[in-house]
Protein backbone atom coordinates (compact mmCIF):
# COMPACT_ATOMS: atom_id res chain seq x y z
CA UNK A 1 0.00 0.00 0.00
CA UNK A 2 2.74 2.39 1.03
CA UNK A 3 4.63 1.54 -2.12
CA UNK A 4 1.58 2.42 -4.18
CA UNK A 5 1.32 5.84 -2.53
CA UNK A 6 5.01 6.49 -3.06
CA UNK A 7 4.66 5.48 -6.72
CA UNK A 8 1.66 7.78 -7.20
CA UNK A 9 3.52 10.62 -5.54
CA UNK A 10 6.47 10.02 -7.81
CA UNK A 11 4.20 10.09 -10.86
CA UNK A 12 2.75 13.36 -9.64
CA UNK A 13 6.22 14.85 -9.22
CA UNK A 14 7.21 13.73 -12.73
CA UNK A 15 3.99 15.16 -14.17
CA UNK A 16 4.55 18.49 -12.41
CA UNK A 17 8.15 18.65 -13.52
CA UNK A 18 7.07 18.99 -17.16
CA UNK A 19 7.49 22.72 -17.78
CA UNK A 20 4.28 24.68 -18.07
CA UNK A 21 4.89 26.05 -21.53
CA UNK A 22 2.14 27.05 -23.87
CA UNK A 23 1.12 26.33 -27.42
CA UNK A 24 1.78 29.31 -29.63
CA UNK A 25 1.06 29.78 -33.30
CA UNK A 26 3.96 31.66 -34.85
CA UNK A 27 3.77 33.84 -37.96
CA UNK A 28 7.42 34.75 -38.19
CA UNK A 29 9.63 36.87 -40.41
CA UNK A 30 12.92 38.23 -39.05
CA UNK A 31 12.58 41.91 -39.99
CA UNK A 32 9.26 43.70 -39.50
CA UNK A 33 10.42 47.34 -39.50
CA UNK A 34 11.69 47.62 -43.05
CA UNK A 35 13.30 50.75 -44.47
CA UNK A 36 12.49 49.64 -48.01
CA UNK A 37 10.18 47.03 -49.44
CA UNK A 38 11.75 43.65 -50.09
CA UNK A 39 10.98 40.00 -50.79
CA UNK A 40 9.89 38.57 -47.45
CA UNK A 41 10.18 35.04 -46.09
CA UNK A 42 7.51 33.98 -43.61
CA UNK A 43 7.32 30.79 -41.52
CA UNK A 44 4.15 29.45 -39.93
CA UNK A 45 4.99 27.19 -36.98
CA UNK A 46 2.78 25.87 -34.16
CA UNK A 47 5.11 25.34 -31.24
CA UNK A 48 6.25 26.16 -27.71
CA UNK A 49 8.47 29.19 -28.33
CA UNK A 50 10.13 29.79 -24.95
CA UNK A 51 11.69 26.37 -24.81
CA UNK A 52 11.75 25.72 -28.56
CA UNK A 53 9.84 22.68 -27.39
CA UNK A 54 7.36 20.30 -28.97
CA UNK A 55 6.28 21.47 -32.44
CA UNK A 56 2.76 20.44 -33.43
CA UNK A 57 2.02 19.41 -37.03
CA UNK A 58 -0.19 21.98 -38.73
CA UNK A 59 -2.82 21.21 -41.34
CA UNK A 60 -3.37 23.44 -44.38
CA UNK A 61 -4.53 26.78 -42.91
CA UNK A 62 -8.09 27.92 -43.48
CA UNK A 63 -6.87 31.41 -44.38
CA UNK A 64 -3.57 33.23 -44.74
CA UNK A 65 -3.69 36.77 -46.03
CA UNK A 66 -2.08 40.18 -45.79
CA UNK A 67 -3.67 43.60 -45.33
CA UNK A 68 -1.75 46.62 -46.59
CA UNK A 69 -2.56 50.26 -46.00
CA UNK A 70 -0.56 53.36 -46.83
CA UNK A 71 -1.46 56.32 -44.59
CA UNK A 72 -4.35 56.52 -42.18
CA UNK A 73 -6.72 57.65 -44.92
CA UNK A 74 -5.46 55.14 -47.48
CA UNK A 75 -7.45 52.21 -48.84
CA UNK A 76 -6.84 48.77 -47.34
CA UNK A 77 -5.64 46.22 -49.88
CA UNK A 78 -6.01 42.51 -49.18
CA UNK A 79 -3.62 39.93 -50.63
CA UNK A 80 -4.36 36.21 -50.47
CA UNK A 81 -1.15 34.48 -49.39
CA UNK A 82 -2.55 30.94 -49.08
CA UNK A 83 -1.53 30.15 -52.65
CA UNK A 84 2.10 30.95 -51.73
CA UNK A 85 2.23 28.38 -48.88
CA UNK A 86 4.64 25.47 -49.11
CA UNK A 87 4.89 22.67 -46.53
CA UNK A 88 8.12 22.44 -44.53
CA UNK A 89 9.35 20.44 -41.56
CA UNK A 90 10.25 22.59 -38.56
CA UNK A 91 12.78 21.21 -36.10
CA UNK A 92 12.50 22.15 -32.44
CA UNK A 93 14.89 21.04 -29.70
CA UNK A 94 12.75 17.98 -28.96
CA UNK A 95 11.03 16.96 -32.21
CA UNK A 96 10.01 17.94 -35.73
CA UNK A 97 6.58 18.98 -36.96
CA UNK A 98 4.84 19.94 -40.16
CA UNK A 99 4.78 23.69 -40.75
CA UNK A 100 4.49 26.10 -43.68
CA UNK A 101 6.51 28.80 -45.35
CA UNK A 102 5.74 31.52 -47.87
CA UNK A 103 7.94 33.78 -49.94
CA UNK A 104 6.17 37.11 -50.39
CA UNK A 105 7.31 38.67 -53.68
CA UNK A 106 8.73 42.19 -53.56
CA UNK A 107 5.92 43.51 -55.76
CA UNK A 108 3.43 43.06 -52.89
CA UNK A 109 5.79 44.28 -50.12
CA UNK A 110 7.15 47.28 -51.99
CA UNK A 111 4.94 50.20 -51.03
CA UNK A 112 5.31 52.17 -47.82
CA UNK A 113 2.82 51.53 -45.05
CA UNK A 114 1.54 48.87 -42.67
CA UNK A 115 1.26 45.20 -43.50
CA UNK A 116 -0.75 42.82 -41.31
CA UNK A 117 -0.10 39.12 -41.78
CA UNK A 118 -3.20 37.19 -40.72
CA UNK A 119 -3.33 33.44 -40.20
CA UNK A 120 -6.48 31.44 -39.51
CA UNK A 121 -5.05 27.96 -39.02
CA UNK A 122 -6.95 24.69 -39.34
CA UNK A 123 -8.10 23.55 -35.87
CA UNK A 124 -5.42 21.33 -34.33
CA UNK A 125 -6.48 18.22 -32.41
CA UNK A 126 -4.75 18.10 -29.03
CA UNK A 127 -5.01 14.46 -28.03
CA UNK A 128 -3.90 14.94 -24.44
CA UNK A 129 -6.80 17.27 -23.72
CA UNK A 130 -9.20 15.80 -26.34
CA UNK A 131 -9.90 19.28 -27.69
CA UNK A 132 -9.23 21.28 -30.84
CA UNK A 133 -7.14 24.47 -30.76
CA UNK A 134 -7.31 27.23 -33.36
CA UNK A 135 -5.03 30.19 -32.78
CA UNK A 136 -5.95 33.09 -35.05
CA UNK A 137 -2.68 35.01 -35.34
CA UNK A 138 -1.51 38.45 -36.44
CA UNK A 139 2.03 39.72 -37.09
CA UNK A 140 2.67 43.26 -38.32
CA UNK A 141 5.27 44.74 -40.66
CA UNK A 142 5.93 48.30 -41.80
CA UNK A 143 7.81 49.73 -44.75
CA UNK A 144 9.31 53.20 -44.70
CA UNK A 145 7.80 54.38 -41.40
CA UNK A 146 4.51 55.53 -42.93
CA UNK A 147 1.71 54.20 -40.72
CA UNK A 148 -1.52 52.78 -42.05
CA UNK A 149 -4.09 50.54 -40.41
CA UNK A 150 -2.06 49.05 -37.53
CA UNK A 151 -4.66 50.20 -34.98
CA UNK A 152 -7.69 48.93 -36.91
CA UNK A 153 -9.35 45.55 -36.36
CA UNK A 154 -8.95 43.09 -39.23
CA UNK A 155 -12.52 41.83 -38.72
CA UNK A 156 -11.50 38.40 -37.42
CA UNK A 157 -13.62 36.15 -35.20
CA UNK A 158 -11.25 36.97 -32.37
CA UNK A 159 -8.21 39.23 -32.46
CA UNK A 160 -5.92 41.64 -30.65
CA UNK A 161 -6.10 45.29 -31.69
CA UNK A 162 -2.88 47.05 -30.67
CA UNK A 163 -2.80 50.55 -29.19
CA UNK A 164 0.98 50.76 -29.66
CA UNK A 165 2.66 50.17 -33.02
CA UNK A 166 3.64 46.49 -32.75
CA UNK A 167 6.61 46.95 -35.11
CA UNK A 168 8.09 50.00 -33.33
CA UNK A 169 8.81 48.90 -29.77
CA UNK A 170 11.95 49.74 -27.82
CA UNK A 171 12.86 47.32 -25.06
CA UNK A 172 11.14 48.50 -21.87
CA UNK A 173 8.17 50.06 -23.61
CA UNK A 174 4.67 49.10 -22.53
CA UNK A 175 2.58 47.23 -25.03
CA UNK A 176 -1.17 47.69 -24.88
CA UNK A 177 -3.84 45.91 -26.88
CA UNK A 178 -7.55 45.22 -26.75
CA UNK A 179 -8.97 41.73 -27.15
CA UNK A 180 -12.03 41.39 -29.38
CA UNK A 181 -14.45 38.54 -30.05
CA UNK A 182 -16.87 39.17 -32.93
CA UNK A 183 -15.75 42.80 -32.71
CA UNK A 184 -16.64 43.19 -29.02
CA UNK A 185 -14.17 43.60 -26.11
CA UNK A 186 -13.50 40.49 -24.02
CA UNK A 187 -13.14 41.30 -20.28
CA UNK A 188 -11.30 39.13 -17.77
CA UNK A 189 -9.85 36.78 -20.39
CA UNK A 190 -6.88 34.55 -19.59
CA UNK A 191 -3.85 35.59 -21.61
CA UNK A 192 -0.57 33.74 -21.93
CA UNK A 193 2.58 35.67 -22.75
CA UNK A 194 5.70 33.99 -23.99
CA UNK A 195 9.14 35.10 -25.14
CA UNK A 196 10.63 33.56 -28.28
CA UNK A 197 13.70 32.41 -26.44
CA UNK A 198 15.43 30.58 -29.29
CA UNK A 199 16.00 32.47 -32.52
CA UNK A 200 14.45 30.82 -35.56
CA UNK A 201 16.98 29.63 -38.14
CA UNK A 202 15.25 30.62 -41.39
CA UNK A 203 17.59 28.61 -43.61
CA UNK A 204 17.38 25.31 -41.75
CA UNK A 205 13.75 25.61 -40.57
CA UNK A 206 14.75 25.07 -36.97
CA UNK A 207 15.16 26.82 -33.65
CA UNK A 208 18.73 27.68 -32.70
CA UNK A 209 19.99 25.74 -29.69
CA UNK A 210 21.18 28.79 -27.75
CA UNK A 211 18.63 30.28 -25.38
CA UNK A 212 18.57 34.05 -24.77
CA UNK A 213 17.10 33.83 -21.28
CA UNK A 214 16.67 31.37 -18.45
CA UNK A 215 13.45 31.14 -16.46
CA UNK A 216 13.98 30.93 -12.68
CA UNK A 217 10.62 29.19 -12.26
CA UNK A 218 7.99 27.57 -14.49
CA UNK A 219 5.65 30.53 -14.03
CA UNK A 220 8.17 32.66 -15.93
CA UNK A 221 8.12 30.40 -19.00
CA UNK A 222 4.52 31.24 -19.83
CA UNK A 223 3.42 34.36 -18.03
CA UNK A 224 -0.20 34.82 -17.08
CA UNK A 225 -2.08 38.08 -17.38
CA UNK A 226 -5.75 38.94 -17.69
CA UNK A 227 -7.65 41.48 -19.75
CA UNK A 228 -9.33 44.26 -17.76
CA UNK A 229 -13.04 45.15 -17.77
CA UNK A 230 -12.70 46.69 -21.26
CA UNK A 231 -10.65 43.84 -22.70
CA UNK A 232 -7.28 45.63 -22.52
CA UNK A 233 -3.94 44.14 -21.61
CA UNK A 234 -0.83 46.16 -20.80
CA UNK A 235 2.57 44.55 -20.60
CA UNK A 236 6.02 46.14 -20.32
CA UNK A 237 8.56 44.40 -22.55
CA UNK A 238 11.64 43.51 -20.49
CA UNK A 239 13.91 42.13 -23.20
CA UNK A 240 14.62 42.65 -26.89
CA UNK A 241 13.15 40.11 -29.25
CA UNK A 242 9.79 38.59 -30.03
CA UNK A 243 6.89 38.41 -27.58
CA UNK A 244 3.66 36.52 -28.18
CA UNK A 245 0.30 37.17 -26.50
CA UNK A 246 -2.33 34.43 -26.63
CA UNK A 247 -5.89 34.87 -25.35
CA UNK A 248 -7.31 31.46 -24.52
CA UNK A 249 -10.74 30.54 -25.85
CA UNK A 250 -11.64 34.15 -26.62
CA UNK A 251 -13.32 33.37 -29.95
CA UNK A 252 -17.04 32.79 -30.52
CA UNK A 253 -16.68 29.20 -31.83
CA UNK A 254 -16.57 26.59 -29.08
CA UNK A 255 -17.02 23.31 -30.96
CA UNK A 256 -15.34 21.56 -33.86
CA UNK A 257 -16.18 18.07 -35.13
CA UNK A 258 -18.22 17.38 -32.01
CA UNK A 259 -15.39 18.26 -29.65
CA UNK A 260 -14.51 21.33 -27.62
CA UNK A 261 -12.69 24.03 -29.57
CA UNK A 262 -10.42 26.61 -27.98
CA UNK A 263 -10.48 29.49 -30.46
CA UNK A 264 -7.60 31.71 -29.38
CA UNK A 265 -6.24 35.10 -30.48
CA UNK A 266 -2.48 35.58 -30.88
CA UNK A 267 -0.44 38.68 -31.63
CA UNK A 268 3.35 38.94 -31.98
CA UNK A 269 5.42 42.02 -31.32
CA UNK A 270 9.14 42.67 -31.61
CA UNK A 271 11.19 44.90 -29.31
CA UNK A 272 14.66 46.23 -30.08
CA UNK A 273 17.30 47.69 -27.77
CA UNK A 274 18.08 51.41 -27.86
CA UNK B 1 -9.68 98.14 -32.85
CA UNK B 2 -9.55 96.08 -29.67
CA UNK B 3 -11.66 93.44 -31.40
CA UNK B 4 -9.26 93.31 -34.32
CA UNK B 5 -6.28 92.92 -32.00
CA UNK B 6 -8.06 90.15 -30.12
CA UNK B 7 -8.77 88.39 -33.41
CA UNK B 8 -5.15 88.80 -34.48
CA UNK B 9 -3.98 87.30 -31.18
CA UNK B 10 -6.28 84.30 -31.69
CA UNK B 11 -5.05 83.85 -35.26
CA UNK B 12 -1.44 84.14 -34.14
CA UNK B 13 -2.13 81.60 -31.43
CA UNK B 14 -3.66 79.20 -33.94
CA UNK B 15 -0.69 79.60 -36.26
CA UNK B 16 1.68 78.90 -33.39
CA UNK B 17 -0.36 75.82 -32.41
CA UNK B 18 -0.53 74.43 -35.93
CA UNK B 19 3.19 75.05 -36.37
CA UNK B 20 3.87 73.02 -33.22
CA UNK B 21 1.66 70.21 -34.46
CA UNK B 22 3.45 70.20 -37.81
CA UNK B 23 6.82 69.85 -36.08
CA UNK B 24 5.67 66.72 -34.31
CA UNK B 25 5.46 64.72 -37.51
CA UNK B 26 8.14 64.07 -40.05
CA UNK B 27 7.92 63.79 -43.82
CA UNK B 28 8.39 60.43 -45.50
CA UNK B 29 9.08 59.72 -49.15
CA UNK B 30 10.22 56.63 -50.98
CA UNK B 31 10.68 56.04 -54.71
CA UNK B 32 11.18 52.95 -56.79
CA UNK B 33 11.93 52.22 -60.40
CA UNK B 34 8.90 50.54 -62.00
CA UNK B 35 11.22 48.87 -64.50
CA UNK B 36 9.21 50.19 -67.47
CA UNK B 37 10.93 53.55 -67.87
CA UNK B 38 8.91 55.17 -65.09
CA UNK B 39 9.61 55.96 -61.45
CA UNK B 40 6.98 55.95 -58.69
CA UNK B 41 7.36 58.02 -55.53
CA UNK B 42 5.16 57.60 -52.48
CA UNK B 43 4.91 60.03 -49.62
CA UNK B 44 3.21 60.80 -46.38
CA UNK B 45 3.86 61.93 -42.83
CA UNK B 46 4.85 59.90 -39.80
CA UNK B 47 1.43 60.47 -38.18
CA UNK B 48 -0.22 58.75 -41.13
CA UNK B 49 -1.50 61.97 -42.72
CA UNK B 50 -1.64 62.32 -46.49
CA UNK B 51 0.97 63.95 -48.70
CA UNK B 52 -1.63 64.73 -51.36
CA UNK B 53 -0.78 68.07 -52.99
CA UNK B 54 2.85 68.15 -51.83
CA UNK B 55 5.02 69.62 -54.61
CA UNK B 56 7.50 67.29 -56.30
CA UNK B 57 10.55 68.29 -58.33
CA UNK B 58 12.99 66.27 -60.37
CA UNK B 59 16.31 68.02 -61.06
CA UNK B 60 19.29 67.15 -63.21
CA UNK B 61 22.92 67.53 -62.12
CA UNK B 62 22.95 71.26 -62.95
CA UNK B 63 20.04 71.79 -60.56
CA UNK B 64 17.61 72.57 -63.36
CA UNK B 65 14.06 71.33 -62.80
CA UNK B 66 13.25 68.75 -65.47
CA UNK B 67 9.95 67.44 -64.05
CA UNK B 68 7.51 69.31 -61.84
CA UNK B 69 4.28 68.10 -60.27
CA UNK B 70 2.52 67.17 -57.05
CA UNK B 71 1.55 64.09 -55.05
CA UNK B 72 -1.87 62.84 -56.20
CA UNK B 73 -4.81 61.85 -53.98
CA UNK B 74 -3.08 58.54 -53.18
CA UNK B 75 0.11 60.40 -52.15
CA UNK B 76 1.87 59.10 -55.27
CA UNK B 77 3.86 60.84 -58.00
CA UNK B 78 4.95 59.05 -61.15
CA UNK B 79 7.32 60.39 -63.79
CA UNK B 80 9.37 59.20 -66.75
CA UNK B 81 12.84 58.21 -65.63
CA UNK B 82 15.38 60.79 -66.84
CA UNK B 83 18.29 59.53 -68.97
CA UNK B 84 21.04 60.95 -66.77
CA UNK B 85 21.64 61.36 -63.04
CA UNK B 86 18.78 63.05 -61.21
CA UNK B 87 17.47 64.04 -57.78
CA UNK B 88 13.87 63.92 -56.57
CA UNK B 89 12.63 66.54 -54.10
CA UNK B 90 9.56 66.04 -51.93
CA UNK B 91 8.78 69.67 -51.04
CA UNK B 92 6.68 69.50 -47.89
CA UNK B 93 7.66 73.05 -46.83
CA UNK B 94 10.34 74.26 -44.48
CA UNK B 95 11.78 71.41 -42.43
CA UNK B 96 9.58 68.97 -44.31
CA UNK B 97 11.53 68.45 -47.52
CA UNK B 98 13.33 65.32 -48.63
CA UNK B 99 15.87 64.89 -51.42
CA UNK B 100 16.34 61.44 -52.90
CA UNK B 101 19.36 60.67 -55.07
CA UNK B 102 18.32 58.97 -58.32
CA UNK B 103 21.07 56.37 -57.88
CA UNK B 104 19.23 55.16 -54.74
CA UNK B 105 16.05 54.57 -56.70
CA UNK B 106 16.04 50.94 -57.78
CA UNK B 107 13.49 48.34 -58.83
Amino acid sequence: MKMKVVFLNLLLVVAMAVPASAHFQMVYTPEIAKTKGAETDVKLVFTHPFEAGHTMSMGMPEEFFMLHQKGEEGKTKKYDLKKLLKPITWTSLTNSGEAYEAKLPKKIVRSMGDYTLVLVPAPYYEGEEDIYIQQITKTYMNVGGLPGNWAAPAGLKTEWVPLVKPYAMWTGMTFKAQLLSDGKPVPNADVEVEYMNHEPDMKNNAFKKEANAEAPHDAFVTMGVKTDAQGYVTFAIPKAGWWGFCALGSGPDSEFKGKELSQDAVIWIKAVDM
Amino acid sequence: MKKIIAKLVVVAGLIALSATAALAHSPLCSCFDNGDGTVLCEGGFSDGSTASGVKMFVRDDSGAVIVKGAMNENSEFEFNKPAGHYTVTFDGGEGHSIDIDGSDIVE
